[in-house]
């Protein structure tokens, strides 16, 4: 079997003019998700009894820091789409999804030690999330840096698609042996005790802002696979004529 | 020796590099005792259809048989010498083809010496001129028994005198049964070849 | 001969063609060890804390260097691809190179680090148990860097990439290792631990194969 646009899903023109529409789709429904959840979470949530407002960082870092890992998790689901049904369209998605995760990544790590300093008196502990997360920052610029290392698309695509697929079989044990590694060298003092029940007043809004950092998220893919579908097709026709139009 | 009849058979083979077609709708059949060269200008993917048959690219589109079975099963019947020096520099003649070939020391040392390398068996192949590194790799041709021969540009640093001997073995090969292909930009003369011409897709 | 007979004879004349290969690694270890104290204090107490991790990292960093390469001449000499006409499976052929790697050129740098340990006045039961997780660990290290080694195999400005894309997954390796160190300096049972180890390499050292079987074919069909 060859390498071929699959299906109608593989047709980049077809994907190009419907990613568009869910692009806007989702694009409003983000903003109203983000605008709602924040305002509410930043400005009428309650305030916490032990951290005071520095707390509201949550309604950030949360959604941030839970896309970061199941980013990685889709980019491994399109892997194994590239390797199984050979479509061109599932290595557009793993590169966007690629960057896109590193981007959450950092930004997870960056609002962590944000919070960190009022919460820890320190921007940064060898806290078992932060270090899996540190980690999880390299393994997706390991797929950034491979891809941008191999000069053929296809073969870029399928090198990158070997190496996360590795990294995901191995994430879980990173997690777990980090994790491990944490209460084997420091006191459990560090650690955010187990929080308590939040009222619902507080996790509502952070259920608003999960979902709405979500589907922000699927916006920015779909706006980086466009992108990427027109620059690899740019000899096709109809992205010519598209360039011609504008 | 005598190989049984072989087949080779190609079916709209496709093959498209970096958003350029090399070639489209390649369809033809290679029998035992048939000489094939690959022709084409520079960049018209003569290497490339020469990997894929090869099995060393994967096919993109289209079909390879050999002897009706598809090619992946039958890369055992293939020897594939390719314009990469296909020999170590710091290993010795010998070493290097013991490696490659798992034939023994006698068989080894006659094709060294049918292609002109004998008393080299131990200088190590970075000590030989480029011709003579060349007349290594393709002493495998002596004391290697496979049916199917892919020989990408293999007259290149040869001397007159050693692009006889080849032509004179590539004959050999075909007349026991075997199926050889090349690329080349020097036409051979002593060889009864047919030519295939690529580079005319647009 | 077998084709593995005949894999093993020739990394054999390999190294007696290229001594230096062994060697570099070792001597890149020991300037490593030697800049510790001079970056640290000449404190044995503070070296012993901190020697045996030091010493840990060291062969981590040389295995690395040393693993780099493990089949980029015999990918450009073209010896790499031919690998696909011997009867045998790559995968196969794959985890015999890897084999013979550690044997050569693994193992002679993890029989010199009781040396760095003495000069880093690590005491004898560490030391023992340094070199029992070094055994244990390092074919899993093996297999994942000759994995960064085979995916950066066909581009040509990869410089160290394999090393730093392969990194990440060596977390839970040093992190077992370490927790054997810190219970063999308690004098408390390192058993369990060792075994997680073994059983991760074991894992390790049989699927990664397959991967860098796959990375190999994928630039071996990139090139031309």
């Amino acid at each position: 079997m060859g390498w071929r646009w699959f299906h109608q899903w593989g047709s980049p023109r077809w994907f190009y003019e419907r990613a568009g529409r869910w692009q806007l789709v989702c694009g409003w429904l983000a903003l109203i998700l983000l605008v709602a959840g924040s305002l509410w979470g930043l400005g009428f949530a309650p305030v916490d009894y032990q951290q005071g407002n520095s707390y509201r960082i949550i309604y950030l870092h949360v959604p941030v820091a839970f896309l970061a890992q199941a980013m990685y998790a889709a980019m491994a689901l399109c892997a194994v789409v590239l390797f199984v049904w050979k479509m061109k369209l599932a290595d557009v998605a793993m590169q966007s999804i690629a960057v896109m995760g590193f981007a959450f990544t950092v930004l997870s790590l960056v609002s962590g030690a944000v919070w960190g300093k009022p919460t820890w008196g320190t921007y940064w502990v060898w806290d078992a999330r932060l270090t899996s997360m540190l980690i999880l920052a390299f393994l997706y610029l390991g797929a950034i840096g491979l891809r941008a290392a191999i000069q053929d698309p296809d073969q870029a695509g399928k090198a990158c698609g070997i190496l996360v697929l590795v990294g995901v079989v191995n994430l879980p044990i990173i997690k777990y042996s980090v994790e491990w590694w944490n209460t084997l060298h420091q006191p459990a003092s560090l650690k955010l005790t187990e929080k308590p029940a939040m009222p619902a007043s507080m996790w509502v809004p952070l259920l608003v802002n999960i979902l709405g950092y979500y589907i922000a998220a699927a916006y920015l893919v779909l706006g980086s696979m466009r992108a990427i579908v027109l620059e690899r097709e740019r000899r096709a026709t109809w992205v010519k004529e598209l360039i011609g139009r504008a | 020796m005598i190989f049984e009849p072989a087949q080779i058979e190609i079916s709209e083979l496709g093959c498209e590099r970096d958003d350029r077609l090399l070639f489209e709708n390649l369809s033809m059949t290679l029998e035992s005792g048939q000489i094939l060269r690959v022709a084409g200008p520079n960049g018209a993917g003569k290497t490339t259809l020469l990997r894929t048959i090869a099995g060393l690219f994967e096919i993109q589109e289209g079909e390879i048989r050999v002897n009706r079975l598809p090619l992946k099963e039958c890369l055992d019947q293939v020897l594939y010498i390719g314009h990469k020096p296909q020999v170590t520099r710091d290993l010795t003649v010998l070493d290097n083809l013991k490696f490659l070939t798992g034939a023994d020391e006698a068989r080894l040392k006659s094709a060294l010496g049918d292609v002109g390398l004998k008393g080299y068996h131990d200088s190590l192949v970075k000590e030989l001129s480029q011709g003579q590194g060349r007349r290594c790799a393709l002493a495998r041709l002596w004391c290697v028994e496979a049916p199917i021969w892919i020989l990408d540009e293999p007259y290149t640093a040869l001397d007159v005198e050693m692009v006889e001997t080849l032509d004179a073995q590539i004959t050999s090969h075909v007349n026991a049964g075997g199926i050889c292909l090349f690329t080349t930009h020097q036409p051979p003369q002593q060889l009864d070849y047919q030519t295939l011409e690529l580079g005319h897709v647009d | 001969m077998s084709i593995e007979k005949r894999m093993l004879a020739r990394e054999l004349k390999l190294i007696a063609a290229r001594p230096g290969d062994i060697f570099k690694p070792m001597w890149f270890l020991m300037l490593v060890i030697s800049m510790v104290p001079l970056a640290l204090a000449p404190d044995s107490d503070l070296l012993a804390e901190i020697g045996s991790a030091m010493i840990w990292v060291a062969t981590l960093l040389a295995l690395l260097l040393n693993t780099e390469h493990l089949f980029q001449s015999d990918f450009s000499d073209g010896v790499l691809e031919q690998w696909l006409f011997l009867d045998r499976p790559l995968a196969w052929l794959v985890g015999l190179k890897l084999i013979a790697h550690w044997l050569f050129h693994v193992l002679p740098l993890i029989l010199i680090t009781p040396i760095a340990g003495l000069m880093l006045s690590v005491s004898t039961e560490v030391l023992f148990a340094l070199l029992a997780t070094l055994f244990v660990a390092t074919p899993a290290l093996t297999c994942f860097s000759g994995l960064g080694a085979a995916l950066t195999l066909g581009s040509s400005r990869s410089g160290i990439l394999g090393v730093l894309v392969m990194m990440p997954l060596f977390v839970p390796v040093v992190i077992l290792a370490a927790g054997v160190l810190i219970r063999a300096t308690d004098g408390s049972d390192t058993l369990p631990l060792m075994a997680l180890l073994g059983a991760f390499s074991v894992v390790a050292a049989t699927l990664v194969p397959i991967a860098v079987s796959a990375a190999i074919r994928l630039n071996i069909g990139g090139s031309n």
